[in-house]
């Protein structure tokens, strides 16, 4: 079978990172983050243009300078449980942090989405960029880098085992001999780990895709561990043809050289196209949104993030660029990236801020022939499987269903129906086998896996 | 003064909860009704359309082989109550979380969004779980100790409250004229330090519709009580006669008023389960028939849930109950433990007539045609027993015997509103908005310069 694009749908409501402008686009409704019937109309029109997956972003630390959509915004799986029986193919995607949540409630919560969406749900697994978001849940200090990936696999590790519960068949429901469950096909858990202590069983069955699908973003190397080691979708970055090659080929490998096949790993970099009538006016377009959202103001408050929170308002302008890599050991890698080009070219704060938000064309602009040549091209040269997209407002979301999918569909790139219901189906993703299925009576599981993997 | 109101809501138990053993053989009830989405919208919107108050989702977190068919496998509470809520518009949400496992931030914000998206109709029922094996599943060795359980309970409530309270109601002006989205005047972080958290805030997301979720709170130990009388707005429980009743109402309204708090601003909403057919005799026989069919082994291996899943079936059940060291179920459900050893003790019983004790407390003492049991609800109702019910039903006949007739007899007879009053829960209830603490303290502040904050807003 030929391979096909996948597209995800990620929503910013009223205007994320960098974004500033975005809210007072007189199309965008002002409580839009807020607002379920938002979220519903958007994964509605992304399910008329047959997109696998409705994203959901997340993050749990905020002040008054983090982006409109950030400052105010619905918790994902509350979010996508509303959104699952108002649409009937797209997959749900929420974002969780693994640092700040605990397996269980999280591992049951998503699976019930999952039976909610009649298996449709995802779990973007993250581990939490935001330093100051420790402050939030009794931690004065943010898990470092190693801690927290070595906590995000394990975590991911419990979930699985605990999603593998119950047998496919543990719940026989035979009225005429009484049986409502087969008791030989409920299995604890039992996992002692570095992090993590979970008996289980999960107080929940199978899910029609059996468990739900796991996502990760992280580009670290740490991030690219884990997603080779456990991620059958990566919402990730490409500025870059190049750079996406090279991520796209790293990732793959790290895969095949665990044991798993590369092909059940579906690679979405963020993209955030920019389609008119004419290249022309798309390009036009595009440095009209970079204006709109061009608030200096805005940008130095928001540059404070990558250093948790940092405030950088204290500090002179036109002096150079503050030495604050110590305050980027625990957050995101971001910051530290910051730093090193500052330094490296001499930038004061101001040109740091300048520098950080310059124009930065998205690759995907132009007319819809011009931009279903350039995503075939990234798709083709293996540097996407497909493209997790954002648009400005739901007009622009609209005219690339009308206009550029049907080229890429066309063009054999693209699919004309759904493939299934489930989201594992439409990805092409298979189902784990439970092991406990056939296996008789044991117990255990991701002690099971860590083995295996630790065996490669 | 206006009529005081009955209030109804009604527990869903999908397949069968504790000591419904049968239920889910009934072959109206699909065998996964518990993990149906659709069941639940579909009992929601009966429930609505019989203008109901609530819909009420018990929850644990703790399983074995023997736990109710329902505990087997649900949906957990607040990811199945957001999408009934977008398939409603007026029933309450009433969602059952435990302040032992979960972190105040998660479930501040998970409440929010559920309010949000219910546009004012999420409740919060308070539980500590009583499952002692829950804390297996939490990284613990050990159920944190009736104390410590009951202290988190209450701070947890306290931070989510101070979480709910970030944003004030005009913190998004989202002004395009003058440029301002967000006031950042009006936006505060709690930072709080408490014994067993400490929370910095804000909570991201803005004043939900109904200022904070209506809190419910069941637990009948002297510390539960305690709680529903700091924090509870409804306080569920189950009260065997209509003498009891009385008599807890009474107490849990004079508990709220000496910690100054409005009596009529805690509702008591006793669970009861209704049995009803077409005539007194029939409902009768029907309730009968119910408990005669009872598995005597499967009411065995649940009274051990009291007790920590202790299992009962390595004694002689013709002797007499066994005298179980005080440290077995100490951490679980403390006071069902203790009532059971005390039936046992005080009536010299066997095992055997436990379990049957166990089995025949399930019976109702609402049973009969629909006129009848509206008969005793209403004579509970005004001798000041309740001020609400919460209705258990299982099988469709329940729900259409209960909703259709003896709800429209007690809104004849003026018992119960006519319609709902109020697009929120809150509303409906007859509970106040909680103020939001800053800014009722702007409000107090009499020195205030408004030209002065505006000029702070960015």
């Amino acid at each position: 079978m030929s391979r096909k694009l996948h597209f995800g749908l990620h929503p910013y409501g009223v205007g994320g990172p960098g974004q500033d402008g975005l809210w007072k686009d007189p199309r965008i409704a002002k409580n839009a983050s807020i607002d379920i019937g938002y979220y519903i109309e958007q994964a509605q029109i992304a399910e008329r243009g047959l997109f696998d997956a409705f994203f959901i972003v997340d993050s749990q630390f905020i002040n008054a300078d983090y982006p409109a959509h950030y400052l105010n915004r619905l918790e994902p799986l509350t979010l996508l449980s509303a959104v699952a029986t108002h649409t009937k193919h797209i997959g749900l995607v929420a974002t969780m942090s693994s640092t700040y949540n605990s397996p269980f409630n999280l591992a049951r919560r998503v699976l019930s989405l999952d039976h909610i969406s009649g298996g449709r749900a995802g779990w973007n697994v993250v581990t939490s960029f935001d330093s100051q978001v420790s402050k939030n849940f009794g931690l004065d200090d943010h898990l470092d880098y190693g801690t927290r990936y070595d906590r995000a696999l394990e975590f991911v590790n419990v979930a699985r085992g605990l999603w593998e519960s119950y047998e496919d068949d543990a719940f026989p429901a035979d009225l005429q001999s009484g049986v409502f469950l087969d008791r030989d096909k409920l299995h604890a858990l039992n996992h002692v780990g570095t992090h993590l202590k979970v008996a289980g069983p999960l107080n929940l069955s199978r899910s029609p895709q059996g468990e739900p699908v796991i996502f990760q973003s992280g580009m670290s190397e740490e991030g690219r561990d884990l997603g080779a080691r456990t991620a059958e979708g990566i919402f990730s970055h490409a500025g870059t043809l190049e750079e996406g090659q090279a991520y796209y080929a790293d990732v793959k490998q790290r895969a095949a050289l665990l044991g798993r096949n590369p092909d059940h790993i579906v690679i979405l970099p963020h993209g955030g196209p920019v389609v008119a009538e004419t290249d022309a006016k798309a390009h036009a377009r595009a440095r009209e949104i970079y204006e709109e959202d061009n608030d200096f103001e805005r940008k130095l408050g928001f540059l404070g993030r990558a250093f948790g929170a940092y405030d950088f308002s204290q500090h002179d302008l036109d002096d150079p660029f503050p030495d604050l890599t110590h305050l980027t050991e625990r957050g995101g890698r971001r910051g530290a990236e910051i730093v090193s080009d500052a330094q490296a070219n001499g930038w004061t704060l101001r040109q740091t801020v300048e520098a950080t938000s310059a124009y930065k064309p998205s690759p995907f602009i132009g007319s819809p022939e011009t931009v279903a040549d350039s995503i075939q091209k990234w798709f083709d040269a293996r540097a996407i499987d497909g493209l997790n997209l954002a648009f400005r407002v739901t007009e622009e979301l609209e005219y690339f269903i009308d206009s550029v999918i049907p080229i890429l569909q066309q063009r054999g790139l693209y699919r004309t129906e759904y493939e299934s219901t489930t989201l594992r189906g439409n990805l092409g993703i298979p189902i784990p086998q439970n092991p406990h299925a056939g296996a008789g009576h044991g117990e255990s599981s991701a002690s099971v896996r860590a083995v295996d993997l630790a065996g490669v | 003064m206006e009529q005081r109101k009955l209030r109804v809501g009604t527990v869903l138990m999908g397949v069968g909860g504790p000591g419904q053993h049968n239920t889910w053989l009934d072959p109206e009830i699909p065998t996964d009704a518990s993990v149906d989405i659709w069941w639940y919208i579909a009992r929601a919107q009966e429930a609505e359309a019989a203008k109901l108050d609530f819909i009420f989702i018990a929850d644990s977190q703790f399983i074995t082989a023997d736990s109710p068919n329902h505990y087997l496998s649900r949906l957990e509470p607040l990811t199945l109550l957001s999408a009934v809520a977008v398939h409603t518009r007026h029933i309450g949400l009433v969602g059952t979380l435990t302040t032992s496992y979960n972190e105040p931030f998660n479930l501040a914000r998970r409440l929010a969004s559920l309010d949000h998206i219910s546009g004012g109709r999420a409740a919060w029922n308070v539980v500590t779980s009583g499952d002692a094996g829950t804390a297996g599943n939490y990284s613990r060795d050990e159920h944190y100790d009736y104390e410590t359980r009951y202290g988190r309970g209450l701070e947890s409530v306290r931070v989510a409250q101070g979480l709910w309270d970030s944003d004030e109601p005009d913190a998004f002006p989202r002004d395009t004229e003058r440029g301002v989205f967000f006031d950042r005047t009006k936006q505060h972080a709690l930072n709080h330090k408490g014994e067993f958290f400490s929370v910095a805030g804000p909570l991201n997301l803005e004043r939900m519709p109904q200022g904070q979720p209506v809190i419910f709170q069941a637990g009948d130990s002297p510390e539960g009580r305690e709680l529903g009388a700091e924090i509870g707005e409804v306080i569920f429980t189950f009260q065997p006669t209509i003498e009891a009743a009385i008599a807890f109402r009474t107490e849990m309204r004079e508990r709220a008023e000496r910690k100054g708090r409005n009596p009529d601003h805690i509702l008591i909403a006793p669970g009861i389960s209704a049995i009803l057919a077409e005539s007194d005799e029939q409902a009768r026989a029907r309730q009968d028939a119910i408990f005669g069919a009872k598995s005597f082994d499967r009411a065995l291996a649940e009274l051990g849930r009291p007790f920590g899943w202790h299992d009962f079936s390595q004694y002689e059940l013709d002797a007499p109950f066994p005298d179980l060291p005080d440290e077995i179920g100490s951490n679980s459900f403390r006071s069902h433990a203790g009532a059971i050893k005390k039936l046992a003790r005080d009536n010299k019983l066997t095992l055997r007539e436990v379990v049957q004790a166990q089995i025949d407390s399930g019976r109702s003492p609402f049973v009969g045609s629909p006129q009848t049991v509206a008969d005793q609800i209403q004579k509970w109702f005004e001798a000041g027993a309740f001020d609400a019910v919460n209705f258990f039903g299982t099988t469709p006949q329940d729900y259409e015997l209960f909703l259709g007739v003896v709800v429209p007899i007690l809104r004849e007879r003026g018992v119960v509103r006519s319609d709902y009053m109020a697009k929120t829960l809150r509303g409906n209830l007859g509970l106040p908005i909680p103020e939001n603490r800053y800014t009722a303290a702007r409000g107090r502040s009499v020195d205030r310069a408004p030209d002065a904050e505006m000029a702070a807003i960015h």
